[in-house]
Formats: C-alpha cells, sequence, structure tokens
C-alpha cells in the first residue's frame, strides 16, 4: 500500500524531499560528542580502558579547584537536569543548605521509567566510569561524603556493573579516604528500586531510599534543605552528573558555546518506535526535529516506507504532536531538538524535551489506543496519595478503554477533557500532571480520531490502526 | 517587658486576620470561621505530617506577601501552605477553586459506594457533609466501583476499605499513638488499601482511636455497629478515672444505655484528646461514668434534633390540616422492598440503573 488508501482520508504525497535540502545549520557543530565519544571503545566498561581515553581527568582536574569554583563553573556551562525539568543544574546546587555539622548527600537519580526513555541506562551499561566519575566531582563540588545511586528495580543486571565499578575507581584510589591526598572522603552507594514508576520522582526517591514507602513529600521544604534523613541532599538524573565530566574538562564556557541559547552541551536522545535506527543518540540541540528523524546518522526515517503520523519527543508524559507541528512550529518555523523549540507554542501547539524519550507513531498507529496504554500506564504508577490522581487516573483509563474498544460516547471526549482539567495542578507531585498531558494533547490535536472511534464502533475493533490524514505529506528520497 | 511578636497579617475572601507567623492558611482561615474555612478531609491538627492528600482545601494565593506579592501559579493545599506577611487567600470567592473543590469531591466520591444508608458513620460523616456543599448533584461516572472485602482489625475495630478516601490519618495515628505499627497501606494507587500486614489483631491500648480521626465510615465501632443511628442518641459529656488517658469522652446515649463511647471532639470535628481503649469499648455502663452535662452540636447537625428537650408534637391534627378528611394512608411502604431485588448487581450495570433493570415482569 503505497498511498494511503483508508477509506475517505485519500491523500496525496504531494511534496518529496532530498535530504540534501535540509537546513543544514547542525553542520558546524554536528558529531559533537560528549559522553558517548568512546561508547565504540572495546573495553571502556573497565576502569583501564577509561583510564587510557582520558578518564578520571576530571577528578584530578576538580579536586585542586575549590568546590564553589566548580559550582560556578556548572553554572556557567547552562546545564539544565536531563531528568525531564529542564531545572538549571548550577542553580540546584547552589541552592544547598550548608547548616553547621550537618552531612550533606548527593543522590543520583538511576531509576529511569518513563515509557519510551532508554538513556540512563545505555551510559551506566556501557560507560558506568563516566558516571562514577561524575559523582565523585559533583560529590566533591557539594560536600557529599556518602553518594548513592538510586536504580530502576528493572535494571537487575546493571547494579553489578556500577559496583564493580566503583570497586575499580576505589581500588585506583577515586574513591574511599583522602581521594588523591585532597583530603576528601567519599564513598558511593548502589541502591535498588523495587519496581515503581513513582520513586522516580525526587522526593519519592528520597523516601524510598529511606527505606519507606515511595511516597512524594509535600514540598516544601525541599530536598535541598531537608532531603535523606532530613539532611541537605541534590537528587540529580544520571545524564546530568555524568555532564559534569566533560564541563570540567572543558571548562563551563566553552560546554556552553556547544548547542544553542538555553539549551547547552549535548543531549541523549533514546529514539524508538516506528523508525529505522531506533536507538541512544547524542545530540548537539541545533539539529532539526525532521533530520532527527529522516537522516541516516540518527534514526534513519519510518520504518517500512510508511509516513510519520505523530511523535511524543520527550517521554511518555509529555503532549504529542502530530506531523506537521513536530516538523514546523505553529508560525511555520523549522522545529529543533532543543528545549525551546520544542516547547515553542506552549501546550496549544508545542511539547517539551522532557527525558528525551522519541517515541515515533506512523500511519498505521492508533492514537486512542495509544493513549489508553498511557493512562494504563499511569493509573498503575500513581502511588495514591492525592485524591484527584489516584480517582482520576482511574477513570481516565476506564473510559478510554471504552472508546478503544467501540463502546465509547461522544460526550465521552469532553468528559475526559475535563477529568484531565481537574487533575492538572491539583495534585502532590507532577505525577497526575504527567498523567493528564497525554489525555489532554491527544485530545486536543487527535479529537476526530477520538469521534472516529465512536462513529465506527466496530471497525475500530477490527483495525488496529485509526485515521491516517494527520500523517507528514512527504516522503524522503534518500 | 514582653518581647513583641511580630505577626502577619493575611486576608482570606476579603477578611483580614492577624495570625502568628508559621501558621498556615487553613488555621488562619479556622480562625475567621464559617464559609470562610476550607474544608479539610486529610488534615488533622492533632497528628503531625498530616494532610496535603485530599486536596479539598485547595485556595487561590491572589498574592504571595507584601515583599512578594505575585499570585502564586497553581491552587495550594491550604493546609500545608504556611502564610506571609500580606498575604491575599481566594477561597470561596474564586470560581477556579470552587471548580476543583466540585472535582475533587466527584473524584473522592466516584469509587465511594454512597451505601449512607447502612453505614454507622451517616450523620456525622465529613464526607456526606463536603458532598453537600461543595460537591455535584448526579454523577458521570458509569463503571463498577471498586470494592474491597471487609476486614476485622482486632477484636473491636471494624475496616470497611470499600469506604476509605485514604486520608491516612488513621496510619499517623497508628505511627504517632501506638508503640507497634502493623497497620499501614499496601498496594498503590487506586488500588492501595489500608491494611494490617498479614490480618495481625491491633492490640494497642489507644488503637481505637482510629475510628474517630477516620472522616468516613471505613473504621467503625464493632462494639456500636448497626445498633443505632447517630441522630437518634444524645452525646453528652462524660468523664472518668482511668489510669490509661484522661477519661474525657462524649457518651452517646439512648435513654439510661451507653451505646457507644468517643473523645470528645471540637468544632472542626478533630479529638479534643486520645482516649483508650478500656474507655472506648468496655465502659458501657452509665455507672462508669460521671456525666458532665449535654453536648454543644452545631444546631445544622442532624443529631441536634432536640433530643434534650422533650418530644413537642404539633398541636394540629392531620383531619385539621386537610380539612376533616382522614386518609387511609400517607405512603405506601412495603416491609419487603419490590425495587430493591436482590438478584440485580448495582455495581454491574453500566450506567445509571433505570427501572428497566429492575423489570420484574421479565423476570431480570
Ligand atoms: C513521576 C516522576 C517520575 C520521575 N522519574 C524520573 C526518573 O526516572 N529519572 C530522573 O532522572 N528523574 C525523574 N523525575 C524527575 C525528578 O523528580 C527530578 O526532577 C530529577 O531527578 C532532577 O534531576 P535533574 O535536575 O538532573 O533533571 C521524575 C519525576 C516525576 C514526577
Ligand atoms: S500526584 Fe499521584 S503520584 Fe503524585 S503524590 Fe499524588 S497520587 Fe501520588
Ligand atoms: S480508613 Fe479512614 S482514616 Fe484511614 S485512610 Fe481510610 S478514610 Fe482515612
Ligand atoms: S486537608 Fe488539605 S489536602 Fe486534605
Amino acid at each position: 500500500m503505497a498511498t494511503g488508501s483508508q477509506a475517505g482520508y485519500q491523500i496525496a504525497r504531494t511534496t518529496k524531499i532530498k535530504l540534501s535540502d535540509r537546513n543544514n545549520i547542525a553542520d558546524q557543530n554536528m558529531g559533537v560528542k560528549l559522553l558517548l565519544k568512546d561508547a565504540h571503545v572495546e573495553g571502556i566498561r573497565y576502569y583501564d580502558t577509561y583510564r587510557k581515553q582520558g578518564g578520571y581527568a576530571a577528578v584530578e582536574k576538580a579536586l585542586k579547584m575549590t568546590p564553589e569554583a566548580i559550582v560556578e563553573e556548572v553554572k556557567k556551562s547552562g546545564l539544565r537536569g536531563r531528568g525531564g525539568a529542564g531545572f538549571p543544574a548550577g542553580m540546584k546546587w547552589s541552592f544547598i543548605a550548608k547548616p553547621e555539622g550537618i552531612p550533606r548527600h548527593l543522590v543520583c537519580n538511576a531509576d529511569e521509567s518513563e515509557p519510551g526513555t532508554f538513556k540512563d541506562r545505555y551510559l551506566m551499561e556501557f560507560i558506568p566510569h563516566l558516571l562514577i566519575e561524575g559523582l565523585i566531582v559533583s560529590s566533591f563540588a557539594l560536600g557529599s561524603n556518602a553518594t548513592y545511586i538510586y536504580i530502576r528495580g528493572e535494571y537487575a543486571w546493571i547494579p553489578d556493573i556500577l559496583e564493580q565499578a566503583i570497586a575499580e575507581a576505589k581500588a585506583n584510589g577515586f574513591l574511599g579516604k583522602n581521594i588523591l591526598g585532597s583530603g576528601f572522603d567519599c564513598e558511593i552507594y548502589v541502591q535498588r528500586g523495587a519496581g515503581a514508576y513513582i520513586c522516580g520522582e525526587e522526593t519519592a526517591l528520597i523516601e524510598s531510599l529511606e527505606g519507606k514507602r515511595g511516597n512524594p513529600r509535600i514540598k516544601p521544604p525541599f530536598p535541598a534543605v531537608k532531603g535523606v534523613w532530613d539532611r541537605p541532599t541534590v537528587v540529580n538524573n544520571v545524564e546530568t552528573l555524568a555532564a559534569v565530566v566533560p564541563i570540567i574538562n572543558l571548562g563551563g564556557e566553552e560546554y556552553a558555546k556547544i548547542g544553542v541559547g538555553r539549551s547547552t552541551g549535548t543531549k541523549l536522545i533514546s529514539a524508538c518506535g516506528n523508525i529505522n535506527k531506533p536507538g541512544v543518540y547524542e545530540i548537539d540541540m541545533t539539529i532539526s526535529v525532521e533530520e532527527f528523524i529522516y537522516s541516516d546518522e540518527y534514526c534513519g526515517g519510518i520504518a517500512n516506507g510508511k509516513r510519520l503520523k505523530a511523535c511524543i519527543p520527550g517521554g511518555a508524559s509529555v503532549p504529542i504532536l502530530p506531523a506537521n507541528l513536530l516538523l514546523k512550529t505553529a508560525k511555520g518555523e523549522t522545529r529543533y531538538m532543543n528545549y525551546e523549540s520544542l516547547s515553542d507554542g506552549g501546550f496549544a501547539t508545542g511539547s517539551m524535551m522532557g527525558s528525551g524519550g522519541f517515541i515515533v507513531f506512523d500511519e498505521d498507529q492508533c492514537v486512542v489506543k495509544h493513549t489508553y496504554t498511557l493512562a494504563r500506564f499511569y493509573r498503575h504508577e500513581s502511588c495514591g496519595q492525592c485524591s484527584p490522581c489516584r480517582e482520576g487516573t482511574g477513570w481516565m483509563e476506564k473510559i478510554l478503554k471504552n472508546i478503544d474498544t467501540g463502546k465509547g460516547k461522544m460526550s465521552d471526549i469532553d468528559l475526559l477533557w475535563d477529568i484531565q482539567r481537574k487533575i492538572e495542578g491539583n495534585t502532590i507531585c507532577p505525577l497526575g500532571d504527567a498523567a493528564a498531558w497525554p489525555v489532554a494533547a491527544a485530545i486536543r490535536h487527535f479529537r476526530d480520531e477520538f469521534e472516529w472511534h465512536v462513529l465506527n464502533p466496530e471497525e475500530c475493533q477490527r483495525r488496529n490502526y485509526g485515521l491516517a490524514h494527520y500523517a507528514d505529506a512527504r516522503e524522503v528520497v534518500a | 517587658m514582653a518581647e513583641e511578636k511580630k505577626l502577619f497579617k493575611v486576608t482570606i475572601d476579603n477578611i483580614t486576620v492577624e495570625v502568628e507567623p508559621g501558621t498556615s492558611i487553613l488555621n488562619a482561615a479556622r480562625q475567621i470561621g464559617g464559609d470562610v474555612t476550607p474544608p479539610a478531609m486529610c488534615y488533622y491538627s492533632k497528628l503531625k505530617g498530616s494532610g496535603g492528600k485530599c486536596r479539598t482545601c485547595l485556595v487561590e494565593v491572589a498574592a504571595g506577601s507584601t515583599a512578594d506579592p505575585r499570585p502564586m501559579p497553581k491552587l495550594v493545599a491550604s493546609c500545608r501552605t504556611n502564610v506571609m506577611d500580606g498575604m491575599i487567600v481566594k477561597n470561596i470567592t474564586s470560581e477556579k477553586v470552587q471548580d476543583a473543590r466540585a472535582g475533587v469531591v466527584e473524584f473522592l466520591l466516584i469509587n465511594h459506594p454512597l451505601d449512607c444508608p447502612i453505614c454507622d458513620q451517616a450523620g456525622e460523616c465529613h464526607l456526606q457533609d463536603l458532598s453537600y456543599e461543595h460537591g455535584k448533584e448526579g454523577t458521570r461516572f458509569e463503571f463498577a466501583k471498586r470494592t474491597f472485602k471487609k476486614h476485622d482489625l482486632g477484636p473491636y475495630i471494624q475496616l470497611h476499605m470499600t469506604r476509605c478516601i485514604l486520608c491516612y490519618r488513621c496510619v499517623f495515628v497508628a505511627e504517632q499513638l501506638t508503640n507497634k505499627r502493623v497497620h499501614g497501606v499496601l498496594d498503590r494507587g487506586d488500588h492501595a488499601e489500608i491494611a494490617t500486614y498479614i490480618e495481625k489483631a491491633l492490640d494497642n491500648d489507644f488503637i481505637g482511636n482510629v475510628i474517630d480521626v477516620c472522616p468516613v465510615g471505613a473504621l467503625t465501632d464493632k462494639t456500636f455497629r448497626f445498633k443505632n443511628r447517630v441522630w437518634f442518641t444524645k452525646p453528652v459529656n462524660a468523664s472518668c478515672k482511668c489510669d490509661k488517658c484522661s477519661g474525657k469522652v462524649h457518651l452517646w446515649m439512648r435513654g439510661d444505655e451507653v451505646l457507644r463511647v468517643t473523645a470528645r471532639k471540637d468544632q472542626w470535628g478533630e479529638v479534643e484528646e486520645w482516649i483508650c481503649n478500656t474507655c472506648r469499648f468496655e465502659r458501657k455502663d452509665i455507672k462508669d461514668w460521671t456525666i458532665e452535662g449535654p453536648v454543644n452540636v452545631n444546631r445544622h447537625s442532624v443529631i441536634s434534633q432536640g433530643h434534650y428537650v422533650g418530644l413537642k408534637m404539633p398541636d394540629e391534627t392531620f383531619s385539621k390540616v386537610m380539612n376533616g378528611r382522614q386518609p387511609k394512608l400517607l405512603m405506601d411502604i412495603h416491609s419487603v422492598s419490590e425495587v430493591n431485588k436482590p438478584n440485580v448487581n448495582l455495581a454491574a450495570i453500566p450506567g445509571p440503573a433505570h427501572s428497566t433493570d429492575f423489570d420484574t415482569k421479565t423476570g431480570k
């Protein structure tokens, strides 16, 4: 089936674009790799190889600096948190309270459970020493003598890899007492989670780390004031902490030159869905979304010669965008893979960078079914503390299931809209918002697909795809 | 010289009060009282760490403080947000708040069984009051409700989890009042439940207080279950010499019979002093107690049905009202309802039940 030929929704493929016609502003920086530059080196998982490639230079450099100077470099680098919210890391570090005589802690958030996000896994599995190196530098900057890695329970094989890396670093004097004669002591402990998405939320993570039920705490107080065991704590994502290594090596200012605007440095994107080359890519945030999807260097285009229908650019929690709004903003400008450009247009016509989980849908995918799947996920993962999230997620799931199985009513669509509106912003932690946004965006951009399901209750049961007339009408010829 | 304390000025729904720094918006509103006070289903001033969960107390902060008069972007839980000097709060004057609160009430009710007619808490249930004051009539939820099995928590307390709104108050009681915690939350999300680990009995002197803090009929006193409706009982203040607790209680009487003993509650429905299990469950003889006098019940409550004064009969008779006619029957009351067919599972009907669902002719 070469052209979209679903009854009533015939679309001709009009424009054809060539990869060489692409907007090429990215080319000057193209290929800058900071985190994954040695990913292909055999044995990089082990200390000797990592060290030979220049590893642990950042620790040697940082321990000769003052902690304040390191925080300053991170501030200058413009590094934004890679866990989802994009909060400037240097600023977060400077908020940590320093009461006399009370220990402080750094906690690495490796709970990566967002559907579509698997970049941290790649980093920890293949280049564990990069994270350990980043942790040592960051611990020194924050004054944390006991640093924790809280890792997702399902990543069952990775704690061993991390623990081996920690042991190797310790054997070589980079961890333990009096590191490199600097007088700084640091230990890193790996703590496994038990398989709850909510334990990735930083305050739930802290509760869980303390051995309690992983319920998010009510803020304030913020972790920077009262975190683990009521001590000042910084929680950062794996990728954020790994990025501290190139920042120290290059210097904050040099790092900030990579990227564009407030999206500095490089970002790991885990691409998945109907693309030819799913995987983890390091990008420098100046490339366009179109290039990322279609170029052979990255996703390699849509699989099986299909057309692009929609995409969730930043992990399951961020709004889904139809092809036209994904490739170009509402103003008709090219959309780029960076924080500002992806959120251009707000939630009405934009999305978010989120955690970098890039999920691509081709023309055969059904947005209703997909939204139902996500609703099921959020219902299952809600901690159940606050009423809007606990009850609202379950209600949305039930309605979506009805629509998906041909039992929906037209009024259900407005009802869904009203439910998500009453969850968003009214909950303790952002999981409520994360459950509401995908539903809101799906209805906002794909309302007629929901209506089609209501109007064609039998056909929507037989066919595992929705309407295709959202698909990008272009075809790529390489 | 007495040290002068700086008080914070806070304006809630255009009424200004001065409160001590560190006061929450909710407690500031309680100082004003009346409609201005947001409803609180999970916060309990006597339980450390409580609040923030039910989201019924959400308010809008129109101005953060005199120093930083920017509004807060989201509605905040008034029970867990402290006032700042010059803060301006909107509760019933904010449409956003009314709308969100109606949403919260709807969320709390979608899985609630609404079995008030057979629930011991009816008449003193905070969820009933909340729904009446802030909810909408009718429901948009057309699915089977979530149900749980009933559990006995020890010999005196029954947990009817289906009615629970997961306010966590009982969890805090178990944590803060008792020395061995075997009571908590299992599982998560809408399948989370209050439970004791492996059905352990709760043998602790103060565990009975979980009944008093429970805003709904999820935790009930087995010594009182189905004995009476609260509005048929008379609450009186009473006390006894107890070596475990203060012995200050409310007795819920019918005639000379003590049907139930609870702790004394203040105007916000909160326990004044915790009482021990002996006072609550075992002292059911009027001779155990010194009666101090009637409890002052809010006149809007169904419990204040003039039980302390003698029953006042209407002067007019039916025939007088109906111009000499003597009706045989005022209402058609069957001893056994024809409508409520026991073989029809109401929860299993998709959507609201209709008369056809009970169609006796088709024998459904
Ligand atoms: C429901 C939920 C799940 C989250 N899961 C993760 C996660 O798996 N990994 C992560 O790094 N951050 C996660 N976050 C974000 C964290 O709360 C926190 O913002 C982040 O760890 C801060 O690190 P960063 O500043 O380096 O991004 C989650 C947030 C929420 C609300
Ligand atoms: S929003 Fe959901 S996950 Fe977050 S605290 Fe509330 S119930 Fe728990
Ligand atoms: S049983 Fe009662 S007190 Fe305990 S959480 Fe449920 S509603 Fe709250
Ligand atoms: S009383 Fe404030 S959230 Fe429940």
